[in-house]
């Protein structure tokens, strides 16, 4: 069962995430499992107009049910505004523009008011008898809107939060009309929900000496107290924050949504409250990846050469700006560490409106690119009379290219691997020369390319992490990091790395969750940082203390370092005269003898961010009567470096594959004329659950080629990156269509069949 | 009212509100915070426990409902603290991400191999079909409910 890759003891093989005994026991404590001594609940009153002024809360009937404690509304609370991406003070791109209660409401789902009862189920009932009167305002439902000169304004200062330019290369040479191709192609990625099982949730006590206690599946413990403290105005150390475990995030629980209102309440409680969102107020009222149009004209030469690519980005943040202003700018960083192209520019703005907050979520900006420019260039390649797969080769990166957006280098970048081992594997040749056909049921395949990063490292952007390690006088050891397992195993690659570097097998260390009382710094679990940067961390930790034991056998010994090495938990002299000495041993002797202690603290700085790279394949039958696409068959091809963990790996990339069908094809937050969701829970957002899904081959391209450990880079996130591209580009070949506005439902593609009055077959010959 | 059923093979007896819902009954009469609240509406899976053997949504579940029947929870699949087949391949087989679902496909999975102890692949992903996984893609936990149902076992998966 266990695969071995050699040369390596522990790395590349197959370990279970950290908790996966306690979640299959079921003894795991997720935080709607949380019981705290004296614990009260909370309910919020959540605004049923996207765009409204609140001119009276009636909480008369509210207050006089039995077991209610508290009511809360902005006329009480504190209104100071805050950001609730903030990871530090002074953080750049942050906007201060949301508070605990507001008496403007600005989305439907906005927090209007709170209630604090013993129970549950008795603070939803006092939250359906507050009365509250609203003045409706306009609502603006869309960025469009928003941008018009005579929208209502979503905050004071207008609609337009940000707008940037990006722009590398010179101007190409523009050659005779009939040499080149120019093209315009205009894509819409929808509003997603994370869809993570577990329910956003927070946990808080405050007690009589002024600590602030916070359980939270969060993934940054510093960003939350940040937060929390700057909103409340508690001094840092008042204020602790403890990550508990999380049925997945996704992006979702990234910001601090319900950490600052739940401490407010606790601390108006004096008595530990629990939060919990139901499922529809998930959808509704945490946050959604946030809607964007782009347009994107490019010049192509007749041989498929990318010479100019131009795109306008207009992104709707919703009624918060949230992480939107730097999730655009992310968009705009990622074609050119894909593609090699003279001349790029990429506008971005983006505008405030009544709709759901945007927000992170899995790739963050990059398969929201992905999508419009791998859709974008299977038009041109039908019109150049190319194949896919050979105009995407003809315009890739290569290993060591400049990224000129970045200025960085784009590191060991296999891309062009993984498209001609990937379509040698998928048979694309073969498959992509089929004709679709002319009967009901039509079958094409597609592909697209995704690149996506390696951590937080720019120019606007430090990327470091602290950690400690601790060895026992049993040879066991302790990783002290602020680590936010999200479900994606990072507790157990951090440990695999450590057992490689120290020949001590993965189980014989110990890892904790964040704890901001306990941990050392860290910035969170995102940007596609845990391996690459944690892990790099752990590895260096790991070699450090290697050196700091054979140094103390050294002594022990009375042999000189040079004499001796580690290996497999043992400080071994090289000639084997001397007896060797487990690790354990030196710890003991080294701690009674001399007093040492065999730990390490260090701060690991990252100095490179190079491309992750996803190539994906998908066939497709669609349904041309109902209108219905499936997936049939899927490739993911990811340039991992090194994969760590194999099966956590492949779990990622097929797990993706499930959320990218999803985005591809059913899942979106829509919205009604009045700015209102269609949610209703699951039932409306459909999910692909286990009988949708095709069998899904993963092809790992490892060449060890850049700065993390072992090799290895990200895959979690890259993994999303193009999968919906893919099918989509499949759909359209299979229909001969344009489809260019996610998710491609039934409706939309019979809708498109029904404006194409050419017979199939002749729309299907392409290439 | 008064509720008295057997839950993971003890007889228990609790006083319950007439609309109370079974998960209710089992996480907060009960203590057995194994099964999860994912939606509330049956349609996550994530609640998914057995009744008399059949899988069922707890959140949908009247409690009145299962007054002398027979309930089983992921808390009852161990044999005096060691996991079951099911709970051991789903372990191994990197079945398990986030681990939310992973009770209710638990016993969505028992209630499928005993039923039918050789399925085929499309029959597991049926038996699954209203477990979501939002980690997984669901393939490692097909693999593992696969390879369970390939090995040979002493008696019957109830055991």
């Amino acid at each position: 069962m266990i695969r071995r890759v050699s040369g390596y003891q522990y790395v590349g093989g197959d370990h279970p995430v950290s908790d996966a005994v306690r979640k299959a026991s079921g003894d795991l404590a997720f935080g709607s499992d949380l019981r705290l001594p004296g614990m009260v609940h909370a309910a919020l009153l959540l605004s049923p107009y996207a765009h409204a002024r609140v001119m009276r809360v009636d909480s008369s009937r509210a207050r006089a049910i039995p077991g209610v404690l508290g009511i809360h509304t902005s006329a009480e609370a504190p209104t100071g505004r805050y950001c609730r991406y903030r990871i530090l003070p002074g953080q750049a791109g942050c906007v201060d523009d949301e508070s605990l209660f507001t008496s403007t409401v600005r989305f439907v789902g906005d927090r209007v008011a709170a209630v604090v009862a013993t129970t549950s189920a008795i603070a939803r009932e006092a939250v359906r008898a507050i009365e509250v009167e609203y003045a409706p305002l306009a609502p603006v439902l869309d960025a469009d809107a928003a941008l018009a000169p005579d929208a209502p304004s979503v905050h004071p200062g207008g609609n337009l939060l940000h707008e940037f330019e990006v722009a590398v290369g010179a101007d190409a040479e523009r050659g005779a009309a009939g040499e080149r191709l120019e093209l315009e192609t205009t894509v819409t990625t929808q509003r997603l929900h994370h869809a993570a099982l577990d329910p956003h949730l927070c946990f808080a006590d405050y007690d009589s000496a002024g600590q602030l206690t916070i359980w939270s599946p969060c993934q940054s413990v510093y960003g939350a107290r940040t937060v929390v403290a700057d909103l409340l105005g508690l001094p840092y150390h008042r204020v602790r924050v403890i990550k508990v475990p999380m049925g997945g995030s996704f992006g979702g629980k990234q910001e601090f949504i319900l950490e600052p209102v739940t401490a407010y309440l606790a601390m108006q409680a004096r008595r530990p409250v629990s939060l919990i969102l139901d499922r529809d107020e998930c959808i509704r009222a945490t946050t959604v990846r946030p809607t964007q149009r782009s347009r994107l004209r490019s010049v192509f030469t007749r041989d498929g050469d990318l010479r100019s690519l131009e795109i306008d980005t207009l992104l709707d943040a919703g009624a918060y700006a949230g992480s939107s202003p730097d999730y655009t700018e992310a968009m705009a960083h990622k074609l050119t560490r894909l593609y090699r192209v003279a001349r790029y520019r990429h506008r971005g703005r983006v505008a405030y409106t009544t709709t759901p907050v945007g927000g992170g979520m899995r790739g963050w900006g990059a398969p929201d690119i992905a999508a419009c420019a791998e859709i974008h260039l299977d038009r041109a390649a039908r019109r150049l009379n190319l194949d896919p797969v050979e105009l995407r080769l003809r315009n890739l990166v290569e290993p060591g290219d400049l990224d000129p957006a970045s200025g960085r280098s784009v590191g060991d970048a296999r891309v062009r691997e993984c498209l001609t081992r990937g379509a040698a594997a998928f048979d694309w040749a073969r498959r992509v020369a089929s004709d679709p056909g002319n009967g009901r049921w039509r079958r094409a395949v597609g592909v697209a390319c995704g690149a996506h990063k390696n951590g937080m490292l720019s120019d606007a952007f430090p990327e470091s992490t602290t950690m400690s390690l601790k060895m026992n006088e049993d040879g066991t050891l302790d990783l002290n990091a602020a680590l936010h397992e999200v479900g994606a195993g990072s507790a157990v690659t951090l440990k695999t790395i450590i057992a490689e570097a120290l020949g001590v097998s993965p189980d014989r260390i110990s890892t904790r969750e964040a704890d901001s009382a306990v941990s050392p710094f860290d910035f969170g679990c995102f940007g596609s940082r845990m391996t690459y940067v944690a892990g790099a961390s752990a590895l260096a930790l790991a070699t450090a203390l290697k050196e700091r034991l054979i140094e103390a056998a050294a002594a022990l010994l009375g042999l000189p370092r040079e004499r001796l090495r580690a290996i497999d938990g043992c400080v071994r002299p090289i000639d084997a005269q001397a007896p060797a000495l487990d690790y354990g041993l030196i710890v003991q002797r080294a701690r009674m003898r001399d007093g040492i202690e065999l730990g390490v603290t260090q701060t690991y700085r990252g100095t490179s961010n190079p491309g992750s790279y996803s190539v994906q394949f998908a066939e497709v039958e669609v349904d041309t009567f109902t209108g219905l696409a499936r997936v049939t068959d899927f490739l993911t091809v990811v340039d991992i470096g090194r994969a760590i963990n194999r099966q956590m790996v492949e779990g990622q990339c097929r797990g993706a594959v499930q959320a990218g069908i999803g985005s591809a094809l059913c899942e979106e937050v829509t919205l009604d004329d009045q700015g209102r969701p269609s949610s209703g829970g699951f039932k409306n957002y459909h999910l692909v659950n286990a009988v949708d899904m095709p069998r899904v081959e993963v092809l790992l391209v490892e060449h060890d080629g850049d700065d993390g450990p072992y090799g290895a880079k990200s895959v979690g996130e890259i993994a999303f990156v193009p999968t919906a591209a893919a099918i989509v580009n499949a759909v359209n070949r299979a229909l001969g269509t344009d489809l260019s506005h996610l998710p491609v439902t039934p409706e939309r593609i019979l809708a498109a069949l029904a404006s194409d009055p050419r017979p199939i077959g002749v729309r299907t010959a392409c290439v | 009212m008064r509720l008295t059923t057997t839950v993971n093979g003890t007889e228990v007896s609790v006083e319950i509100a007439a609309d109370a819902r079974l998960l209710d009954v089992l996480r907060e009469s009960l203590g057995l915070l194994g099964t999860k609240e994912g939606c509330a509406a049956g349609e996550c899976g994530a609640c998914t426990v057995l009744v008399d053997g059949l899988a069922v949504n707890a959140c949908l579940v009247p409690a009145a409902q299962v007054q002398g029947r027979g309930i089983r929870t992921v808390e009852g699949l161990a044999r005096h603290g060691a996991h079951d087949a099911l709970q051991r391949r789903f372990v191994a087989s990197g079945a398990i991400q986030c681990g939310f679902c992973t009770p209710g496909m638990l016993m969505s999975a028992t209630a499928l191999l005993e039923r039918n102890a050789t399925p085929t692949r499309a029959q597991i992903a049926e038996a699954i079909a209203g477990n979501l996984c939002r980690c997984t893609g669901y393939e490692a936990i097909i693999d593992a409910i696969e390879a369970v149902a390939a090995q040979p076992r002493p008696g019957h998966a109830a055991d």
